[in-house]
């Protein structure tokens, strides 16, 4: 368990080699971030083992009395702030945790991202720059890794910003093309705005406990040496880093345009790096989310819910299958949120675990789709089951799973997440989850029906099957999706359920709430029937109720506006405001038009060499009023 | 006067620095047109020898000279190696440029070789009148050298603005040192904090003798409001010029702040510490902003390194009796900040020496004909930005750090914030390199892949690739492992602040 940390460090080691060496190995390199991240795998496999063997015994583990789980924490000197033994000095460490959340973690990431990998081979074949790719992979894959192992503030928004630039590079890979470097801009800018919030949430922490360790901030929640509202506030500042790169409402917009990347990076991204690291974080320091009655916890809730619902209806609108599948993801990222919000912990990383495989597939199936039409826009397509079976077939088994359909993994931690909202919060919150659980079903059926059943058009015969190296990796994961929900629930001999193993506080056993699971079971299977009846066979129409509701439809088919909002706020706000301080700043020249004074000496002699003795003056005149104000200002503070 | 003579050897250092720059210019006399190159060389060779003859003279001497006015310690050993390395690399990156663009070779090489040495003795001085000597050595080997292209309208520009706003502002910080001295009737910085040691016992003359000066030095640094020469002062200068006017003459200014201020004005910081905080602040916003506005990359250099002084400024307001941290922060941001600054006007200047232009739409699709060029200026950009794994990331948290340990966490909030701004035009500069030029795509896909700066008849010349190649690798090590540095930088700290 100690070499836990080599798990990112294997795939940190392939970035570089693949881009120095890159040219002379077969592949461009590929094989050293696929030999890396199964390297990681393989290795993972022997952490688990060796943390299920681990007790409160073992050397560097103890029960935490933080989350009531076995934590093992390992850590070398990294540098000090301040001499080391003086007051006011930070020993920082490069440390690790592992603890149930990181080992799941470490599972998931490692798993998709081998996967992904090996999809790449055959999808982004004959692609220029095919090494480059795999050397950002690895990073990306690297920086995720090190983000669930760390076992300190530094480290971890360290990698966290890593993760950013890692998704900014890959969003914009295409980078020929204007709208994927728009994209990655936008991915990348959207969410630092909450990482500024959650730095500051971290340097507030640092002031009160003095420390960057995780381990002395619960302890300082815990003992009470943070108070109340300075707890409430770290917890906000924190989740705005998580609303930010989990695309919660309002932070969601960078998701859906960040489909610019190549199809696996966005398997990748929703799946397993990404987006699941502000859950994750939420998740990581829930004693501090949790402490005091919870009073962060609710902001949480809300935010996850009013994102699930969003999303979904805007999901329910699009017509490009990759959309679909984002907003998915935004809206199945709020369950989650809500999830841990309801105090539903364990619901929450069973879901994200369970929502990362199908999501890996199906957006897996969706670049398949792509590779073997080039075409993304459902309204198109039709009855391509009967050119692609496979894809076909496995796309169909994540779509129902994530739909929520019984005995699939979606369904079972859907259902855990239900239940914790039912049992914590105000009913309402149940009655909306419900309705997002059956919006949810509902737009996964029109991707599955619209996309590969019906007739088959015209235009698509010549579509064909992907490569066996896309449709394994597509299989395994299909494995997944359908049977890994049975891990959630006990089983004869001595394994208690996931809720044993991944709990806060308290193990909880496989519980299972009959008037709610029979209900969103119906509600799941009624939605594909639903969809059924309405994209296949034409029996329901929808003309009658998008009449009714005609004056909502434009504004979710746009997406309630809320780029064009920022947008404008940038163009008319930001800008103008820049452009402002900006003349104000020269106080006479715009020097946008001409492009500096000297071009006008040249033209206009000696008028003008008038008027830039002005503009020195103007400039002296600048410093004359700053020294005037500077003493006024100082010698009123000092005379007060 | 005793000690006024003692130990005069420890300056040997200055006088050998002195007499570089003269051989310098007297070798000029008999150095051929065609072969001024030589003298760069010289001067690089003199400096080297100097980092290693000061590294060997002064490593942990303690000493004050000339009766006080002069200090040779762990802070000014700090700055004289920070300082003559700066030298090295911007005489590298200027050797193409000058022998391109420039007349009157070997002067160029004097006078960085003269500035130097005025930064050196600013950052050693303990004495107001030594340092404004000191400040006013560097000026005007500064001035100069922004006029330095004599051929173009907008350096001559540059180099008349620049002086007659820098005498304004000399006239103003001397007239604070005078009033320092009226109210207190001492000028060691020494004097001065023991004369503070009652603050509420002081004239308030004072405090305008102190804005004073603050005014005279926010010049120098380029903070707001007495920032408006910068970027006029920018796009005129040579291009190596602009590199050194925005590292060496903003690093040399924070010498003289940081020492003035903790060891002269620190009893006092309840005084100061508001004033500094809110010009910090006001700093950072404007220059940020504003560079979003700006279409020129000297411009936008210039508008960007306002912003950084700002959060440089918020370390200075920070400065504390019971912790070494806000200074040590300041240091570390230097060093992280100058590196960060010479790789990407290397990568600039190598640019200009191509193509001769310097507006930002000129860097459209520069990956494709030179991705090592595009990948060093936007790794520089990034790590000016605040992202990981880079310089300009461990710094600004070693100094927001700093600034939440003396409680000014709101003073932090922004500073993260104006990074934010900074990173959205960071990234249009990126975004430029990294697009295919519109009109090009079509002949792109035409089967025609064409870009204009490629080829080896435009490649990046080795002088400047070593310059790049050393930054990137000090980039990388102070964004990972600051460990190193900060060993010599806390020790610098506690040269200036004795009591820790």
């Amino acid at each position: 368990m100690e070499w836990a940390w080599l798990i990112p460090v294997f795939s940190f080691a392939a970035a570089p080699l693949i881009v120095v060496l890159g040219r002379v190995l077969p592949g461009s390199g590929s094989f050293l971030a696929i030999l890396a991240i199964a390297a990681g795998f393989a290795l993972f496999w022997w952490v688990f083992a060796g943390f299920l063997g681990a007790g409160a015994g073992t050397e560097n583990c103890l029960v935490s009395a933080h989350t009531g789980t076995l934590t093992c924490h390992y850590q070398m000197a990294w540098f000090h702030a301040g001499l080391a033994g003086a007051a006011g000095s930070v020993a920082l460490t490069w440390g690790i945790i592992v603890d149930p959340l990181t080992v799941a973690m470490l599972g998931l990431v490692t798993f998709v991202a081998l996967m992904v990998q090996i999809y790449s081979l055959g999808y982004m074949r004959g692609d220029s720059r095919f090494g480059w790719y795999y050397a950002v992979h690895a990073l990306f894959a690297a920086a995720m890794l090190t983000l669930v192992l760390a076992d300190n503030f530094l480290l971890l928004y360290v990698a966290w910003e890593l993760v950013g630039i890692c998704s900014y590079l890959l969003i914009g890979f295409w980078h020929e093309r204007p709208a994927a470097k728009e994209a990655a801009k936008k991915a990348f800018i959207v969410t630092r705005i909450g990482d500024v919030g959650m730095l500051i949430g971290i340097l507030l922490i640092w002031r009160e406990v003095g420390s960057f360790s995780m381990f002395d901030a619960f302890e300082a929640v815990s003992s009470g040496a943070m108070t109340e509202g300075v707890t409430t506030v770290a917890a906000l500042l924190l989740f705005l880093g998580a609303m930010g790169k989990s695309a919660q409402f309002p932070f969601h917009v960078w998701l859906p345009d960040a489909m610019e990347g190549p199809t696996p990076v966005s398997a990748l991204i929703h799946a397993a790096t990404m987006v699941v690291a502000g859950v994750f974080l939420v998740a990581r320091v829930y004693p501090i989310f949790s402490a005091y009655d919870g009073d962060a916890l609710l902001v949480v809730a809300v935010i996850g819910l009013i994102t699930a619902l969003m999303a979904s209806t805007i999901a329910l609108v699009s017509v490009d299958l990759k959309r679909i599948l984002a907003y998915s993801t935004i809206s199945h990222l709020g369950l989650m949120m809500l999830s841990l919000g309801a105090f539903g912990y364990t619901a929450a990383i069973f879901h994200l675990l369970a929502h990362g495989f199908a999501k890996a597939l199906l957006f897996l199936g969706a670049g398949s789709v792509m590779h073997g039409t080039d075409e993304l826009d459902i309204r198109k397509m039709g009855g391509l089951r009967k050119v692609m079976p496979m894809t076909a077939f496995l796309f169909s088994l994540g779509a129902l799973s994530l739909g929520g359909i019984p005995i699939l993994s979606g369904f079972w931690s859907k259902d855990e997440i239900l239940l914790a909202v039912n049992d914590h919060l105000n009913p309402a919150f149940i009655i909306l989850a419900l309705l997002t659980a059956f919006l949810s079903a509902m737009y996964m059926a029109r991707a599955m029906f619209v996309t590969f059943f019906g007739n088959l058009r015209q235009e698509m015969e010549h579509a064909h099957e992907s490569p066996a190296s896309m449709i394994g990796p597509m299989a395994l994961l299909g494995v997944l999706a359908a049977v890994f929900g049975f891990v959630g629930f006990n089983w004869p001999g001595s394994y208690q359920g996931i809720g044993s193993f991944l709990f806060f506080h308290e193990a909880e056993g496989f519980h299972f709430n009959w008037w709610l699971g029979i209900l969103s079971m119906i509600l799941a299977v009624g939605a594909f029937v639903l969809g059924y009846l309405i994209y296949i066979k034409d029996r329901v129409s929808l003309e009658g109720f998008r009449a009714r509701i005609g004056g909502l439809i434009p504004v979710v088919e746009n997406k309630y506006y809320f780029d064009e909002a920022y947008q404008w706020v940038v163009d008319r706000v930001v800008l103008v405001f820049a452009n402002f301080i900006g003349l104000f700043d020269r106080i006479v020249i715009n020097d946008l038009a001409v492009n500096g004074p000297a071009n006008s000496v040249h033209r206009l002699g000696i008028a003008m060499r008038l008027h830039v003795t002005g503009h020195v003056y103007s400039y002296a005149m600048g410093m004359v009023l700053g020294t005037i104000a500077l003493s006024i200002f100082w010698w009123f503070r000092s005379v007060s | 006067m005793p000690g006024l003579t003692a130990n005069l050897q420890l300056l040997t250092p200055e006088f050998a620095l002195a007499g570089l720059a003269l051989l310098v210019l007297a070798v000029d006399l008999v150095v051929p047109q065609n072969r001024k190159n030589l003298l760069g060389w010289l001067s690089i060779a003199g400096l080297l020898g100097l980092i290693a003859l000061s590294l060997k003279m002064l490593w942990g001497e303690n000493e004050t000279l000339y009766g006080g006015l002069l200090a040779v310690d762990a802070f000014s050993l700090f700055f004289k190696i920070f300082f003559l390395g700066l030298g090295i690399f911007i005489i590298l990156s200027s050797m193409d440029y000058v022998e391109k663009n420039l007349t009157s070779r070997g002067e160029f090489y004097g006078l960085i070789l003269f500035s130097i040495l005025g930064m050196n003795v600013m950052a050693q001085s303990r004495e107001l009148l030594t340092a404004y000597i000191s400040l006013e050595l560097l000026s005007f080997c500064l001035y100069v050298l922004a006029a330095y292209a004599r051929n173009e309208a907008k350096s001559n520009e540059a180099g008349l603005k620049y002086i007659i706003i820098g005498a304004f502002s000399s006239a103003v910080l001397l007239y604070g040192v005078s009033m320092v001295y009226s109210t207190l009737g001492v000028t060691q910085f020494a004097s001065i904090s023991a004369a503070l040691a009652n603050p509420g016992d002081v004239s308030p003359a004072l405090w305008v003798g102190m804005a004073l000066i603050l005014v005279g030095l926010g010049f120098k640094l380029a903070a707001v409001p007495f920032h408006m020469w910068a970027p006029d002062v920018y796009e005129g200068a040579p291009f190596p010029v602009t590199a050194y006017l925005a590292i060496g003459s903003k690093a040399a200014a924070f010498a003289l702040v940081l020492r003035l201020f903790a060891e002269g004005f620190l009893p006092a910081v309840d005084q100061w510490r508001i004033v500094v905080a809110v010009m910090a602040a006001i700093t950072m916003l404007t220059g940020n902003l504003v560079a979003l506005a700006q279409h020129n990359i000297k411009r936008l250099m210039a508008y960007s390194s306002v912003g950084q002084v700002g959060i440089i400024l918020t370390g200075v307001a920070a400065l504390s009796a019971d912790s070494i941290l806000p200074a040590s922060g300041v240091m570390l941001y230097l060093v992280g900040y100058s590196l960060t600054n010479m790789l990407v006007f290397a990568g600039l200047i190598s640019f200009f020496n191509m193509t001769g232009r310097e507006d930002i739409s000129a860097f459209r699709g520069l990956a494709d004909g030179q991705p090592f060029l595009a990948a060093t200026i936007a790794i520089g950009l990034f790590s000016l930005g605040g992202m990981p794994i880079f310089a300009g990331f461990t710094v600004k948290f070693y100094l927001f750090t700093a600034l939440a340990s003396q409680g000014l966490l709101w003073l932090a909030g922004l500073a993260i914030f104006s990074s934010l701004i900074s990173l959205y035009y960071y990234l249009q500069v990126i975004r430029q390199m990294y697009i295919r030029p519109v009109e090009e795509v079509a002949e792109a896909i035409a089967g025609e892949d064409v870009y204009v700066p490629t080829g080896p008849e435009v490649s990046t010349s080795p002088l400047i690739l070593i310059v790049q190649s050393v930054t990137l690798v000090g980039v990388f090590w102070v964004g990972v492992y600051p460990a190193p540095f900060l060993t010599v930088i806390d020790a610098a700290s506690h040269a200036i602040l004795p009591g820790l």
